[in-house]
């Protein structure tokens, strides 16, 4: 799980059960599906759903232009979706999806789905046979290869960012440095047994489509793991259609990828097509680094074998393109959604009513309009968002029954009526306690700010509002309690595979505030909230966790934990060349292994 | 007292001018002699005239919306958005457009003129008291005083400003610095624009009271036995007047370009108080779809900038006519 950011999103993963259409279907009405298919809209714009996944061109390079730079290209590190794309391409973890499915695995690495007991703990996964490191190391990918890789995700050198959100409950692991773990044993070379110490086996299961799974050979990674930080990322080997280009010593720095400026990927000469479900049209991938989102739009749009791969794309472009470059935009549902974390710890939104009176004022549709309109957003009206199972349970695009809910433009009535149930007789807060805004600069970051900003000074309320850079207002302000920011207007999320724990737990569960790197923005800390989460943790199958996940999110809507307003819905771009194809699971962003050149 | 035709009067510098007059002769005050020459500069009038249109403008601001029929410059509105969020263009209504919020962007740009001349006027106002004393006291003491205030302006000479604007900007930003004491926003703009721009007051001032301290008028004053901080303030003072009028009057635009700057930078004016530079910084990422959010609040300031310039050369052209153009 991971917040959203301006230069890095994540990446949906999948899970390994039904498809989401199906995820609904079981307890959900006819209104629940036409409310799933409206929230997957791509408002008749390509979208990952509808772009075909056969039939295209091999060969020719394609030309990527990315504002930002990427974060890590280490496997067991990578964790922003601008990294993701090369990762995907380069490496195979042990399941992954489809560019058209958040919620349906296919096994990669490995040759089936995940064998798990009828206890939920403990999961067998056979591998295939045949797969090849590239070059240097070039010998065949054994399980050993991909306990090795699990085990340094642990490694402080290597410090991989959801090791212990996922990986927590396979015997060992909470106490891990980097050395072998107890619960993953390698009955032989391509068979790894995952053993849990909790009945988690379904979250873990799911949490194999992380790319932490994709096989690292030791022999030949261990010596870049012990420098702090390791620089395997820098050396690394790969097993997917694609590699970094490299010298015969492995090293890829300065050669496949100069920071701040490009990245090669070309053919992996070991890539085996008959065991991979990729196509792989493309002979190599170009990545420039550097400008401007509002330029590289531009040049995309009006060029020929080029996309962008950015986070995001301007919202000048998304309007251009869908004004004279139809064809050339794709609209990605199911990219993360945005909320306001109100305080509930201390300061005035310790007050359930008063969150409740910020809820019912709020004019969600002006957000979401600010943000880009109804192309690319839709009103959030809880926190589970579509393409997560248990978004429709939880009450699909009209969200559970509250009259603070009800009025996505705001009802001053409602607010009034709340701001007096918390003790303020005349409707407007009259406390006397000035809250502390701390929103993100840029758009539209800043403008979700400055309407927050108005509609708590239209309730009455004093504030004193900065606006920071965005790294800045989560690492200083907005994820470290102790600062006891009011309200941080603007924070987004996105989950790292599509299970609806990924979405609410780490979130709002009060046994997961920390000192600093906090996402429990709003220090959400209700008891029965978090036994009601500790007990969704052990549910199994998909359907079954949808139903539990999602009274968890009616619970978290009916104590207005945080005021959630958006859903994203992520613009992409390509030029006229390209038979572009994104990934459902990653915002949209295009798959280097399944897109081609017309 | 006739001199045939022509009057001979002590100019500004203690120099003589002599002006053809013709018919009756008049006695004039050398401030009527600027203003005469002032009146004879069409540029400077224009701009004189300007600047004041703009004071009036910042003070009745509120009237002034009120009568054009304007929305109040943080009234939010995205019903004047397009389908995709973009601001919608000048129209009757909204001669100068609106912005991504669908606020008023004439109402803000009018708005904006109070952050502009508040810093320009009060920035320039500390930062002259400032230099004009401690350039006082070091040129006419001299010695170790005049070193060690020398040093001292040579110091904060150093600052550079922007740097020290982003610094305070970030260090401060949400729970301010020094117990609350520095918070971003227009004071500390105007606290750091005095701070770093009186040693260019202050070593103006020092060089002139180096010489004017030597004139015969201060030797007769200290053989009257009159008070250093009489004469400082009243014999020696008066003659800086021009220098330091010229002066302040182009530290004002650069005082308004730092803000500008600030703002653009985001550690200005907070919004969602209007300021020119912060809007041109919103407007940067939207040009191509929202030229207007760039282009009113940018020509603000180009005119702004430009008539304080202009007023500067008229007035340095009218204070000292000897000056070459």
């Amino acid at each position: 799980m991971r917040s959203i950011r301006t230069v890095a999103t994540v990446a949906l993963a999948a899970v390994f059960a039904l498809a989401l259409a199906a995820c609904g279907s079981s307890s959900s009405s006819s209104s629940s599906s036409t409310s799933t298919s409206a929230a997957l809209s791509s408002g008749g714009f390509q979208s990952p759903l509808t772009q075909p996944l056969t039939g295209g061109k091999r060969g020719g390079t394609l030309q990527v232009l990315n504002e930002a730079d990427f974060e890590h290209l280490d496997p067991g590190i990578a964790y922003y979706s601008v990294d993701y794309e090369v990762v995907f391409a380069t490496q195979r973890p042990l399941y992954s999806n489809k560019p058209n499915t958040a919620s349906e695995a296919t096994p990669d690495m490995a040759s089936g789905p995940p064998e798990i007991t009828p206890d939920n703990k403990k999961i067998t996964v056979h591998l295939r046979e045949g797969i090849h490191f590239s070059p240097p190391v070039n010998r065949e990918v054994t399980s050993e290869d991909v306990a090795y890789a699990l085990a340094r995700g642990a490694n402080p050198n290597v410090a991989n960012p959801y090791f212990q959100s996922y990986f927590a409950a396979i015997e060992g692991a909470p106490k891990a440095t980097g050395g072998p773990l107890a619960g993953i044993t390698t009955p032989n070379k391509h068979t790894i047994v995952f053993k849990l110490t909790e009945p988690k086996g379904q979250i873990v299961a799911d949490s194999l489509v992380l790319p932490l799974t994709a096989a690292v050979p030791k022999e030949y990674a261990e010596k870049f793991d012990k420098h702090k930080p390791s620089d395997y990322g820098s050396y690394q080997v790969a097993t997917g259609p694609y590699m970094l280009k490299n010298n015969a010593e492995g090293k890829v720095l300065g050669i496949g990828y100069v920071p701040g400026k490009s990245a090669t990927l070309v053919r992996n000469p070991k890539w085996n097509a008959s065991s991979d479900f990729r196509p792989a049209y493309l002979d190599e991938i170009q990545v420039k680094i550097g400008g401007t989102t509002s330029v590289i739009g531009r040049q995309v749009l009006e060029g020929t074998n080029v996309v962008e791969n950015d986070a995001l794309v301007a919202q000048s472009v998304v309007r251009l393109a869908a004004e004279k470059f139809k064809s050339q935009l794709s609209i990605s549902p199911g990219a993360g959604s945005h909320y306001i974390a109100l305080n509930n710890k201390v300061g005035p939104f310790s007050n359930i009513n008063l969150r409740k009176a910020v809820w019912a004022a709020l004019d969600r549709a002006s957000l979401v309009k600010a943000r880009g309109g109804s192309l690319v957003t839709d009103v959030a009206t809880h926190f589970i968002y579509p393409t997560i199972p248990g978004f429709d349970q939880a009450g699909g695009l009209a969200g559970p029954k509250v009259d603070y809910n009800e009025h996505p433009e705001g009802n001053a009535a409602i607010a009034e009526k709340y701001i007096k149930l918390a003790g303020y007789p005349s409707g407007k807060y009259t406390g006397g306690q000035t809250l502390t805004i701390v929103g993100s600069r840029g758009n539209p970051a800043e403008q979700d700010a400055e309407i927050v900003n108005q509609t708590l000074k239209n309730l009455g309320f004093a504030t004193k509002f900065t606006l920071v850079e965005t790294p800045t207002m989560y690492a200083k302000f907005c994820s470290v309690p102790k600062e006891e920011i009011t309200v941080c207007p603007s924070v987004g999320w996105i989950a790292d595979f599509a299970d609806p724990q990924t979405v609410l737990n780490i979130t709002f569960n009060g046994t997961t505030i920390t000192a600093t790197g906090n996402v429990n923005w709003g220090q959400t800390n209700v008891p029965k909230i978090n036994q009601a989460m500790a007990a969704g943790e052990s549910v199994a199958g998909t359907s079954a966790r949808a139903t539990a996940w999602a009274k968890i999110d009616t619970e978290l809507v009916e104590n207005a934990s945080a005021v959630p307003f958006d859903w994203d819905k992520q613009g992409n771009i390509e030029g006229s060349r390209v038979a572009g194809v994104g990934d459902l699971w990653d915002i949209g962003e295009w798959d280097y292994s399944w897109t081609s050149l017309k | 007292m006739s001199l045939g035709g022509a009057e001979a009067l002590s100019g500004p510098g203690g120099g003589l001018d002599v002006l053809d007059v013709g018919g009756d002769i008049a006695g004039r005050t050398p401030w009527q002699l600027f203003w005469r020459r002032l009146r004879q500069d069409r540029v400077a009038l224009v701009s004189l005239g300007f600047i004041v249109f703009l004071i009036l403008l910042a003070f009745a601001a509120p009237l002034v919306i009120r009568v054009l029929g304007l929305p109040g410059p943080n009234v939010q509105n995205l019903n004047l958005t397009d389908s995709f969020g973009s601001p919608l263009g000048p129209s009757s209504a909204h001669p100068f457009g609106v912005d991504p919020l669908g606020q008023d962007v004439m109402s803000r740009v009018i708005y904006g003129t109070r952050a502009s001349l508040e810093v320009g006027i009060i920035g320039t106002a500390i930062s002259t008291l400032i230099g004009v004393v401690v350039g006082l006291l070091a040129g006419f003491y001299g010695g170790w005083v005049d070193t060690l205030l020398a040093r001292t302006m040579d110091v904060f000479l150093s600052i550079p400003i922007l740097l020290l604007g982003l610094g305070v900007g970030s260090a401060c930003a949400v729970k301010g610095c020094a117990k609350g004491l520095i918070q971003p926003g227009l004071g500390v703009i105007i606290f750091l624009i005095a701070l770093t721009t009186w040693p260019f007051f202050g070593r103006i001032v020092r060089g002139l009271v180096l010489s004017l301290r030597e004139r015969e008028f201060v030797d007769a004053s200290i053989a009257l036995g009159a008070s250093d901080l009489r004469i400082m303030f009243k014999e020696i003072l008066p003659n800086l007047a021009a220098p330091i009028i010229v002066y302040a009057s182009l530290q004002i635009p650069f005082n308004i370009l730092i803000e500008a700057a600030l703002s653009y930078l985001g550690v200005g004016i907070r919004p969602p108080t209007a300021s020119w530079g912060q809007m041109i910084a919103a407007a940067t990422p939207i040009f191509s779809t929202a030229w207007w959010y760039m282009v009113f609040p940018g020509a603000a300031l180009l005119a702004t900038v430009l008539a304080f310039n202009l007023l500067g050369d008229g007035l340095r052209d009218a204070l000292n006519p000897r000056s070459a153009r």
